[in-house]
């Protein structure tokens, strides 16, 4: 080792930019000769398997859901007091999502949120992770496309799937709704998006008489209507926007590594898998951290304005 | 929508697994870690508070052992010096009576020595009024009674100094 390294301190720098750049080049030659793959083709919905409706992306999720289920279950059937193995990991991973759950919404909602959020992290990243299994991609059949000869996988992230990430956030989206509803009662949580007591306030004072005092409580009352009304609008954006986070990063990912096999069939793409264990956990992170926001954002009371 | 992919069989069956996994994971995971993280910090609470408890009585058992010994070492000066004292008592009683005998004893020899003393002066003077009155009757040569000598000479002791009484 040490005689390498000064080997390669002697030479001059072009040399040495020369032996990587030829390093780089044997390394594609070699992966394109050897290791070469077929064109990827790209595909947005999930294809289907058999039947009309049944995807590789719902193969992936059930995929996901029984081993999820199976290390859960193995790590929690004989629960100890003093835990061990396997459910020593399984309770301070959990640990780690709790104090998060609790740390942000208290001990008290914590409890109640945390079967939501934890799902969601966990889903999220399980699908990530596990769609990095060598396998999910590219085993699959011949499909002939217009023509053409396409890979239909088996196996396909479940992520990549705008299904997914729409499910997950309808779901987010009805937890926050219900727990806003629950925690404030519906008229009081209603009331911010459809605010229109100033608005009549003022009408009433004009038909009194008062009305230079009546026409600024008026315009106060229509500022509230607007507010309300975008206050609404943004409540629904969340669903878009967390739709498409999870959707373009996962699917965005998967496309990078399938084309990174593609031109550097060889080593390369390692370094990519780790990039994309990394974009598995911070997306997880994101939307089960938007989600739990959003929850307490909902049963948090806002000052009434006067 | 359809090139991305959203349709509504899709959706529902990622809903469907979305709870199916939610289902599963709150009877295998969040319930049972839960239950447990409750009984584990329950039982440090217990155990805390069984140490805090066992530390209170030991801090107690000492105050008293050490209250005990504090009582035993003053019942045992207490002892000594009951002891000293009765010792000095007996000393004292001891000194007292053998001062009171030595008086008897010194108070008894003087009165034998005076009887002694008296008893001598006594036979001295019996001999000497014999020595005498022999002495007379050579001289006079019994001419004169011997009954009245004696009285004439015990008469001339009593007046005599240094005489009986």
């Amino acid at each position: 080792m040490g005689r390498i390294r000064s080997w390669w301190g002697g030479l001059g720098k072009w040399r040495r930019i020369g032996i990587i750049a030829f390093l780089c080049c044997l390394l594609i030659i070699v992966g394109r000769l050897l290791f070469s793959t077929p064109q990827p083709h790209v595909e947005l919905p999930a294809e289907t398997l058999f039947g009309s409706f049944f995807t590789n992306t719902m193969l992936a999720a059930l995929f996901t859901i029984i081993v999820l289920g199976a290390v859960c279950f193995a790590a929690t059937r004989r629960m100890k007091v003093v835990p061990k193995g396997l459910q020593n990991i399984v309770e301070g991973l959990l640990e780690i999502l709790i104090n998060f759950v609790d740390d942000t919404a208290g001990k008290e909602y914590g409890r109640k949120f945390l079967p939501v959020v934890a799902t969601i992290f966990i889903f999220v990243i399980a699908n990530a992770w596990l769609a990095l299994i060598p396998g999910f991609m590219t085993i699959g059949f011949w499909h002939t496309e217009g023509g053409e000869q396409v890979l239909i996988p088996f196996l396909r992230g479940a992520n990549t799937d705008i299904n997914f990430p729409l499910a997950l956030a309808l779901v987010s989206f009805v937890f926050v709704e219900y727990w806003g509803i629950r925690s404030q009662g519906f008229s009081r949580y209603v009331r911010r998006f459809i605010s229109v007591g100033g608005f009549f306030r003022g009408m009433g004072m004009i038909f009194k008489g008062k009305v230079k005092s009546g026409l600024g409580a008026l315009l106060a009352g229509v500022v509230d209507v607007f507010v309300g009304f975008i206050e609404f609008i943004s409540e629904l954006v969340r669903i878009l926007s967390l739709t498409v986070r999870l959707f373009g990063n996962m699917t965005a990912g998967e496309i990078l590594i399938l084309m990174m096999i593609f031109l550097l069939p060889w080593v390369v793409p390692s370094l990519f898998y780790g990039l994309e264990l990394f974009l598995g956990f911070v997306q997880a992170l994101i939307f089960c951290g938007l989600t739990l926001v959003f929850l307490v954002m909902a049963v948090t009371p806002r000052e009434e304005h006067e | 929508m359809g090139d991305i992919g959203i349709n509504v069989p899709g959706l529902v069956a990622q809903l469907v697994g979305f709870f199916l996994l939610f289902g599963l994971l709150t009877v295998v995971l969040y319930k049972p870690v839960r239950r447990m993280l409750d009984e584990r910090s329950n039982r440090i609470k217990e155990s805390m508070e069984q140490a805090e408890q066992i530390k209170e009585q030991m801090a107690k058992t000492e105050e008293q052992v050490r209250e005990q010994l504090g009582a035993a070492r003053r019942d045992g000066q207490d002892i000594l010096a009951q002891a000293a004292q009765m010792g000095e008592r007996l000393k004292e009683e001891a000194r007292g009576e053998a001062r009171q005998e030595a008086e008897v004893i010194v108070a008894r020899a003087r009165t034998e020595i005076e009887r002694e003393r008296d008893a001598a002066i006594d036979e001295v003077k019996r001999q000497f009024v014999d020595l005498a009155i022999t002495a007379a009757e050579k001289v006079v040569n019994e001419t004169l009674d011997r009954e009245k000598h004696r009285r004439l000479i015990e008469e001339v002791l009593e007046q005599a100094p240094g005489g009986k009484g």
